[in-house]
């Protein structure tokens, strides 16, 4: 089974195809966010499109598990040579070459039903067909000239000789990805060991950052499907579905020890605020020694 | 108040804060069949009382808002207690406001 590539770029992780992302989310309970904008929008808040941007603790988990391989996506493209573009412009010609071909076969059928069809509005006449004829030629020799390549290249394209029924335009496909290029190569990582020692990937590095990494895992492998908490003050929002279908019942916070300070007005104003908005909150105590995690649920008494 | 009063030589720090509980347990929400305890390893005391809307027993454990908790100070209460699934955690302000959140062991789903 192939691995889902996930592209890291400055230490962020993203997902570009759509059949990754809900791959991501239906077969593995990682949802991520979705962080790509029309260019053309100053402000947009809803409806994001792709990449796919996951929480650093799903990379780490996604990759753990073996699920998906981190690329390195700043150093996958080299310069292309010579002959990589050679082939690249050759391809292009093909394309196009096609088209033309196309082109007249449709052209010459159409011309040989309009004579056939006699007095039809819109029938060109001889000399009409001839003068047409010679201002494609001529367009067609104007543009075989300016499309020649860089001059740096030693490459030029052959003037094109007298085409019987020239067309004017053609379409050029400009792929949407790198992938199919023969100068990307990238470099794939494993292990989150690989990618530390290439100096890509550095989560989690910290006791606050593993306590928050087992923490996830621990509640992703209970089955929950998590997300940011950042909207209601904890450090994730766990759902007992996919979040399209459910709110969230839990915003879980970190502890990074068992002996860590709970200060008494944290949890006046966790309580607080998850009860205001139908949840419960969830301290979730990492202890590095046993490696478990313990969970206290916390939510106002309803009196006092 | 002879419980509380033989409490506070041997837990001056709590003194104001079990005071202020019990009274605003007994008087202001009603409950009854009081009981004041200690707890072994957490070293605290606690009150054990019957709810009139339940009318089952519950556990408060008092605190003041400039108290330290922890992971651990909490798991050892719920130790103390026998591993009972939930108690009401009281904390009482400079002014003697009194609120009540209720802490479950484990995952729990909101109750309200």
């Amino acid at each position: 089974m192939t691995k889902i590539p996930l592209y890291i770029s400055n230490g962020h992780a993203y997902v570009w195809t759509v059949e990754d992302a809900s791959e991501l989310r239906s077969k593995h309970r990682i949802c991520g966010t979705l962080s790509g904008t029309l260019p053309h929008l100053s402000q947009q808040n809803f409806f994001l499109g792709l990449p796919l941007l996951l929480m650093p603790e799903e990379v780490v988990l996604l990759v753990e598990n073996g699920i998906a391989v981190m690329v390195d996506d700043a150093t996958a493209t080299r310069e292309p040579s010579a002959s990589d573009l050679r082939e690249w412009d050759e391809s292009r010609k093909q394309v196009v070459a096609e088209q033309i071909e196309q082109w007249q076969q449709r052209e010459t059928a159409r011309q040989a039903l309009e004579m056939t069809n006699g007095q039809g509005k819109g029938r060109m006449s001889e000399d009409a067909l001839q003068k047409r004829k010679e201002r494609l030629e001529r367009k067609a020799r104007e543009e075989g000239a300016a499309n020649t390549i860089d001059e740096n290249l030693v490459i030029s394209r052959p003037t094109p000789g007298p085409v019987l029924q020239p067309q004017s335009s053609y379409m050029v496909q400009i792929p949407s990805t790198s992938l199919s290029h023969s100068w990307y190569q990238p470099r794939r990582y494993d292990t989150l060991d690989s990618a530390k020692q290439a100096g890509i990937w550095q989560f989690p590095s910290t006791l606050e950052e593993r306590a928050s990494y087992h923490v996830f895992r621990d509640l992703w492998e209970k089955g929950h499907f998590l997300g940011s908490g950042i909207k209601f003050g904890g450090e994730f929002l766990v759902y007992p579905g996919d979040p399209l279908r459910y709110h969230s019942h839990f915003v879980a916070s970190v502890l990074p020890s068992h002996s860590a300070e709970i200060r008494p007005m944290e949890i006046v104003a966790h309580g607080r605020l998850v009860t205001a908005t139908k949840k419960s909150h969830l301290l979730c105590g990492w202890d590095e020694e046993t490696g478990k995690v313990t969970y206290l649920s916390l939510e106002w008494s309803g009196f006092g | 108040y002879f419980k509380i009063s033989s409490l506070t030589k041997k837990y001056p720090h709590l003194s104001g804060a079990l005071f202020q509980t019990f009274n605003d347990l007994l008087l202001a929400q009603r409950w009854y069949d009081l009981e004041i305890r200690e707890t072994l390893t957490a070293k605290h005391v606690i009150i054990e009382g019957k709810r009139p809307e339940t009318h089952l027993t519950h556990i408060v454990v008092p605190c003041h808002l400039s108290d330290s908790l922890s992971m651990k100070w909490l798991t050892s209460i719920f130790e103390d207690l026998n591993d009972v699934p939930e108690l009401y955690l009281a904390i009482i302000s400079e002014d003697s406001s009194i609120v009540y959140y209720r802490i479950s062991s484990g995952i729990v789903k909101p109750q309200s």
